[in-house]
């Protein structure tokens, strides 16, 4: 994958983050996307259940923790590939 | 829970198995988590002692440093919270490591010396939460005392709107002594946090929830193992320093510091 490819997974799932921790709606199109973004890099598996959990129950704090958890993953393993570290 | 709310667990528990391996621990290494809430915040968060200990049996994790949530209590100088707090360590000898909390604007000399005649090995500081300044005279004493009593000090240090740099530049100009450890890598605000402690080495940054470029631009020997549970988790705190160390190039040697030698040489032998 390009540069470019990669920063893109990682400014979608940065922003999901953060509208995870705020409880905004908009993560779950966030996740969607960065999931999209990713499918085919390291990080694709991690952002893709993210974001089929959080589909699943939007409304569940048990599963918001779950999918920022995975999100998180998600945005490191982008992170790591970008910067050289990719497994 | 997350298996009636319709998620996979197989394909969770196969990503945190993933995640988990994501760092090759090192023989010998005794990993120690140095960012832990315990209690319930008033933000709803909650993590009680026979939980934690569960999630550092399930992760290879020898012991926590633990803290209170933000839960003042009625008093407002967090007393009870800290002595709950000492109470779990003591039903847990050796995996938790208690930490006691104040606010710098309250009577907090009192509250430290309660926490450690009840235990307590340190002292958790959280501007944001408790609206005070690093470099206020308030909290310069309660860092003072601490360190005085030989105590490392976390802060919590990252995801503020205001510069960090400057305000523990002037905090370690006033108590260069102090053993801080600066919480989330300084995320936020990490260039300038890195730059104005450089010259400090018993100032750490702590990798939990911490941002991945930040903590691949220190050294290992300024870096230590956390998880902020309950706001983290452990799988994806490992899965962080494992990605670190690949970015960084780490040797074993280092992966082993940070993930415990570094918090076991602040705290002075006390952990596992």
């Amino acid at each position: 994958m390009s540069a470019p490819d990669v920063l893109r997974v990682i400014a979608l799932a940065a922003q999901a983050e953060m509208a995870l921790v705020r409880r905004d709606a908009v993560a779950g199109p966030l996740l969607a996307q960065a999931a999209r973004a990713a499918d085919g890099m390291p990080a694709g598996h991690v952002l893709a259940e993210a974001a089929r959990l959080l589909r699943a129950a939007p409304e569940r704090e048990a599963v918001r923790q779950a999918a920022l958890s995975l999100c998180r993953m998600g945005l490191q393993e982008a992170q790591a590939d970008l910067l050289g570290g990719a497994p | 829970m997350l298996g009636a709310a319709g998620a996979d667990v197989d394909a969770l528990a196969g990503i945190e198995q993933w995640a988990r391996r994501s760092v090759v621990v090192p023989d010998g290494t005794g990993i120690v988590d140095m960012h832990v809430h315990l209690g319930i915040d008033r933000d709803g968060h909650a993590l009680g002692a026979d939980d934690l200990v569960r999630d550092l049996d399930a992760n290879g994790i020898a012991a926590a440093a633990a803290f209170p949530a933000d839960e003042p209590g009625a008093s407002g100088d967090f007393r009870e919270a800290n002595l709950r707090v000492c109470d779990a360590a003591t039903a847990h000898p050796g995996r938790i490591i208690p930490f006691c909390r104040v606010d710098p604007a309250g009577p907090f000399e009192a509250v430290m010396e309660e926490a450690h005649r009840g235990g307590a090995r340190g002292l958790k500081l959280h501007p944001v939460a408790q609206r005070f300044r690093p470099e206020s005279d308030p909290c310069v004493a309660a860092v003072r005392l601490a360190t005085d009593m030989g105590w490392p000090v976390v802060f919590h240090a990252g995801f503020g709107a205001r510069p960090l740099g400057p305000a523990f530049a002037a905090l370690l100009e006033r108590v260069p002594s102090a053993r801080l450890i600066l919480a989330h890598g300084g995320r936020g605000d990490h260039r300038a946090l890195a730059a104005a402690t450089a010259a400090y080495p018993d100032v750490l940054f702590d990798t939990s929830i911490a941002a991945l470029p930040d903590l691949v631009m220190l050294p290992p020997e300024r870096l230590v193992f956390g998880s902020d549970r309950p706001y983290g988790d452990h799988a994806q705190a490992l899965h962080l320093v494992g990605a670190a160390a690949r970015v960084a190039g780490w040797d074993a040697a280092a992966l082993r510091a940070v993930l415990g030698g570094n918090a076991r040489r602040l705290l002075g032998g006390v952990a596992p």
